[in-house]
């Protein structure tokens, strides 16, 4: 394969196709700690390079895995063999518009990184030269509008718009905003195939199941979307599918199955007046967990709820002690054995204050003191108390990093599984219970507020990491019959396939497939996510 | 920076408290709860200071005072310290002399330091500058240690003193729920130049020796360049760069 990309030689693919070598190693890994293979690698830069890239790989029938900044959780970016189609540099905030309702949409590349992306809304500052004529003109009425928003927040910052379109990332303010999937108004997609799909939210619409596409420059797709239900909580498991839905939902959680994404128009909202951040420190779990109920009933601008566990707390004190980098976490005090975090946006300051009495009140009631809280009111507050709740996971990633060199075979097992509202104790329940059984290490974080918490398997040696992937398994099972999704907001990707399957059943996946199928005949693209790999065994 | 008023543009910008007085205010709210007392926070400025000083008393502080007039405005340093120690004297009048008074190293938006030495004197204090590290205290004096062109002095004072506090000399705490409620009604003292008695020729722009002539923003004059290609094409590259060619 590597000779076929050596005959290429004076044409532009030259150098766009580059043969893989050991410089270019870190495009085989992802967040998720996993690693593969790839022949060749590209950085396109535009769409027509992307379609010419495609072109070639379709010519050759090499498969291809499309990647953002890899920081997904799913090894959804981790190639299997065949060609690394990286984003990274597709990286442009190429234009600005207002719909209907009067809401600023920017039209982002794939490649445009989050922190970056909203540090550029809140400056109002972009790189206009190249935009259109309308483009420029709506830029001029965003820079006179009030401060803009952009919500989706996945806890890693340096994750691409593309990338969170592609596994419709959440993080702790889909509490309130949802996931990534609706602040996306319009998706374009190059096909394996050399066509283009180009749908804006409300455009296209399925009748019932069946969804019939328009495709650039000419030609039509017809679908017939899966027939299965999705589970009633969050959700990026498969692919998206309901009565009558938009075509833009189906192409957003897709997990870099259907096509590559070229532009992403993403909807901003005017900024809350005030956001605060509270940190509420409990006894134990229990009293935790009745705070959650009770305050995501009662407490008004709620947009987050977030837990960290005693064993997660643990954890910071030590790292705080071990790293220089984590020494300005603020100091958690022994006697604080669970901590949920609450995040208050509103428009006035009076409310605001409303909202926190009643969190002090209902933190009281739960088992839990006022007292026994950080308030953060500014952004270097919120800044600290983002460090502390990222510094959580990283803070496990260095722990299965220091293990690894010991025993390789080992990664982090984290689960990314939410269950109905009504189910959130029972699903506490089923994973103390496990880990009491299994006697695993563990610390569990994550968006207790969706009912979505991260349990983080902690093996040591091989023995307990065969036995935390077996316990995995069985708590998605149970999660499933709780009504629940084994993917709440990190997708399948590669991790998760045979978890999907027990989720929907054979029957749907062939469904899923049928719809890939449809967009990429030669099931080029995204090799190994979402699906087995016909024919071949999985990494 | 406004180019025409040489000023500080604040407009759209959060207030909050000067970092460095974080650091003060934590040392003073960690030295009450060893040996009791009080803390009462005074800042010079525009009525919405207010909220910066709530934010304060959110985290310990028992009372706060805000002096704020127009007179004021425009002030320097010097017409600052000037400012701050009338109302140090008045909230004197009714709770005694203090014993300490704390100050952060310097303002990070005027990048000002002379506040503090300024006041002590203004106060007729001694003063300890760049104060990393309080070694000891008791109920007559302390004992610190303070940085010296890169040396660590140790200095003892009896009070009363004035010390000026660098970064890191501890870890602000963050308010509480109970401290953000409690702040919203607990004594603010809002006073004018006529309620402390100010002499208007020493406040304000009127009593500020220091005279901004012109301010400007340097330029960036380094340049990111990327290389690109194979490492071998980067060399290439960059043995061109080194060179003066390129």
């Amino acid at each position: 394969m590597v000779n076929e990309f050596i005959k290429l030689e004076g044409t532009s693919l030259e150098s766009l196709i580059r043969t893989m070598d050991d410089s270019l190693a870190e495009v085989l890994r992802d967040e998720s700690r996993n690693s593969g293979r790839a022949e060749s690698v590209s950085f396109p830069k535009n769409e027509e390079e992307v379609l010419a890239v495609l072109a070639f790989c379709r010519s050759q029938g090499i498969s291809i895995t499309v990647q953002g900044a890899r920081t997904g959780l799913a090894a959804a970016a981790v190639p299997y063999g065949g060609h690394v189609l990286n984003c990274s540099k597709m990286n442009q905030v190429m234009g600005c518009r207002q719909d209907e309702q009067g809401r600023f949409i920017l039209t982002c590349q794939p490649g445009v990184i989050l922190s970056e992306f909203k540090k550029a809304i809140d400056q109002k500052n972009f790189r206009t030269t190249h935009w259109s004529e309308a483009s420029q003109g709506s830029f001029e009425k965003f820079r006179k509008a009030e401060r803009q928003f952009f919500p989706p927040d996945p806890t890693e910052a340096s994750a691409t718009i593309g990338g969170m379109a592609a596994c419709n990332a959440s993080g702790a303010r889909t509490f309130a905003y949802q996931s990534m999937r609706a602040h996306v108004d319009r998706v374009r997609m190059v096909l394996t195939t050399g066509k283009i799909v180009d749908v804006r939210r409300g455009q296209a619409k399925a009748n019932g199941r069946s969804l019939e596409l328009s495709l650039l420059p000419e030609g039509r797709l017809m679908l017939d979307l899966p027939t299965y239900q999705m589970p009633k909580t969050k959700n990026a498991a498969g692919y998206y599918v309901e009565d009558d839905m938009d075509a833009v939902d189906l192409l957003v959680g897709s997990d870099g199955t259907l096509g590559v994404m070229t532009e992403i128009d993403c909807i901003l909202i005017p900024h809350p007046a005030f956001i605060w951040g509270v940190s509420c420190f409990f006894p134990g779990e229990q009293e935790a967990v009745d705070f959650v109920i009770a305050a995501r009933r009662q407490v008004a601008g709620l947009v987050a709820l977030e837990s960290f566990d005693g064993n997660a707390l643990q954890l910071l004190r030590e790292q705080r002690l071990r790293s220089s980098a984590f020494s300005r976490l603020p100091h958690v005090p022994e006697d604080y054995g669970y901590c949920i975090y609450a995040e208050l946006h509103g428009s006035e300051e009076g409310r605001m204050l409303e909202a926190l009495k009643r969190l002090g009140e209902l933190a009281e009631g739960a088992g839990g003191n006022p007292e026994s809280t950080w308030v953060a009111r500014n952004e270097a507050d919120l800044a600290l108390l983002q460090f502390f709740r990222h510094a959580v996971p990283e803070s496990t990633n260095l722990l299965i990093d220091r293990r690894k060199q010991v025993c390789p075979v080992i990664t982090k097992l984290s689960t990314d599984m939410s269950v109905p509202d009504d189910k959130l104790r029972d699903v506490i329940a089923l994973y103390r219970r496990g880990l009491a059984e299994v006697g695993l290490e563990s610390a569990a974080w994550g968006h207790i507020g969706n009912n979505h918490i991260h349990v983080n398997l902690l093996p040591r040696d091989e023995d307990e990491f065969g036995r935390g992937k077996a316990l995995y398994q069985r708590w998605a099972e149970a999660v499933v019959a709780m009504g629940g999704a084994v993917a709440a907001e990190h997708g399948i990707g590669k991790t998760k396939v045979a978890m999907l399957r027990s989720m929907y059943g054979e029957k749907h996946i062939q469904e899923m497939r049928a719809v890939k199928k449809a967009f990429d005949p030669l099931q080029l693209l995204g090799q190994g996510n979402l699906f087995p790999v016909e024919g071949g065994a999985q990494q | 920076m406004d180019p025409v008023t040489n000023t500080i543009i604040r407009d759209g910008k959060q207030s909050v408290i000067n970092p460095y007085d974080r650091f003060a205010l934590e040392l003073a709210l960690q030295i009450k709860e060893r040996l009791g007392g009080s803390v009462v926070v005074v800042s010079m400025g525009i009525p919405a200071t207010a909220r910066i000083l709530k934010e304060a008393l959110s985290c310990g502080a028992d009372e706060a005072v805000l002096l704020s007039d127009r007179a004021f405005a425009g002030a320097d340093t010097l017409a600052t310290s000037y400012t701050l120690q009338l109302g140090i004297r008045k909230m004197e009048q009714r709770l005694g002399k203090f014993d300490l008074v704390l100050c952060g190293r310097m303002a990070i938006d005027g990048d000002t330091a002379q506040i503090g030495p300024e006041l002590a004197e203004q106060l007729g204090i001694p003063h300890i500058t760049d104060v990393e590290e309080l070694l000891e205290v008791s109920q007559e004096r302390l004992v610190c240690c303070r940085l010296a062109d890169g040396e660590r002095q140790k200095v003892s004072a009896p009070f009363p003193v004035l010390l000026t506090v660098n970064k890191d000399i501890n870890q602000p705490r963050l308010p509480n729920i109970k401290g953000v409620l409690w702040a919203e009604t607990a004594p603010l003292h809002l006073w004018n130049a006529a309620e402390v008695g100010a002499d208007l020729k020493r406040c304000g722009l009127t009593g500020s020796p220091t005279q901004v002539v012109r301010t400007h923003v340097p330029l960036r004059e380094q340049e990111c360049k990327v290389l690109q290609g194979s490492v071998v094409e980067q060399l290439k590259v960059l043995q061109r760069l080194l060179k003066g060619e390129d």
